[in-house]
């Protein structure tokens, strides 16, 4: 009467939904982040003109 | 103006609550953890294994609070979406929204917890049972609130809508929470009472609370963190978030 296979993936669930729960916002938090920096040097990098120069 | 009323309006400001949230989602996190560990080592090498069910009751110290986590996180988002819906409060929306996928997530455990539970007791992994179903149907308004949300571009409009149909979700709670009162149910009645007798021995009950405990912690630092990133999400462009990101003069 152990059923410790049932008991191990009940366990196992729990914790791979709170592992999902935990990551996927520091995920989402990093990659806002990440996108206004990009936006950032986007905005200080000197503009290049487009007409042709001699 | 009182302090508390002071902080309570500071913390509406989007920058004071991503400097709030970075700050708490650790320690939320952190506390969750140690009393996880705790309460998974009593419930899974401590505690006696059960007369009539063997080790499988074990399963029972996470379905147990993750079931009580689906009904209230629901409640919690009906309520702070009926606050964004009043008085437009954007921070309310943005909690409201964040309740949602950690809801679907606890009612997701609640139910594959059970159905693995169910197998070798009931000798089946699914039973359309009232407690059952009307659970199934809780996992399908969370998906169909973060579904709403997830639609509609403008994400205020977004939010009143979700939100709408999460108030309106409500009716829902007292059906699942009396459902093996109401109807002839496979599931079995209460026997775990914040106030009152438990019909589960005394000796059983620590790690359920230290599990009941943890799952709060666990709630409150993940909203933190999923609302930090949907403030983030919401005001990118904003000086405070070039500054937040590192990249502001």
């Amino acid at each position: 009467m152990s059923y410790l296979e049932y008991v191990i993936g009940a366990y196992a669930v729990f914790v791979l939904v709170l592992l999902w729960d935990f990551v996927v916002p520091r995920l989402q938090i990093r990659q806002q982040l990440r996108a206004a920096r990009t936006r950032k040097a986007r905005a200080e990098r000197p503009t290049v003109p487009l007409e042709l120069n001699r | 103006m009182n302090p508390v009323v002071r902080w309570f309006h500071q913390l509406g400001s989007p920058p004071t609550f991503d400097r709030f949230a970075a700050r708490w989602t650790p320690w939320c996190h952190g506390v969750a953890l140690v009393l996880l560990g705790l309460g998974m080592w009593q419930a899974l090498f401590v505690v006696p294994a059960d007369y009539q069910q063997g080790d499988s009751f074990r399963i029972l110290y996470i379905h147990v609070p993750a079931a009580w986590m689906s009904l209230l996180v629901f409640g919690l988002m009906a309520f702070y979406a009926a606050i964004a819906l009043v008085w437009r409060i954007k921070l309310c929306e943005i909690l409201a929204m964040a309740c949602a996928p950690i809801g679907a997530a606890f009612t997701l455990i609640t139910l594959a917890t059970g159905s693995i539970w169910g197998k070798p007791m009931w000798g089946t992994w699914w039973d359309w049972d009232p407690r059952l179903t009307t659970e199934l149907v809780l996992l399908f308004l969370y998906l169909g609130v973060m579904g709403l949300y997830g639609a509609i571009d403008d994400r205020r409009a977004a939010a009143r809508a979700a939100g709408l149909l999460a108030i309106v979700g409500v009716a829902l709670l007292p059906v699942i929470r009396y459902s093996v009162v109401w109807w002839n149910s496979l599931h079995q009645g209460q026997t775990i009472r914040m106030f009152g007798e438990s019909s589960m021995d005394a000796s059983m009950m620590l790690p359920l609370w230290l599990m009941v405990v943890a799952t709060k912690f666990w709630f409150a630092g993940s909203l933190l963190a999923r609302a930090r990133a949907d403030n983030l999400r919401r005001e990118s462009g904003r000086d405070w978030v070039l500054r937040q990101a590192g990249a502001a003069p």
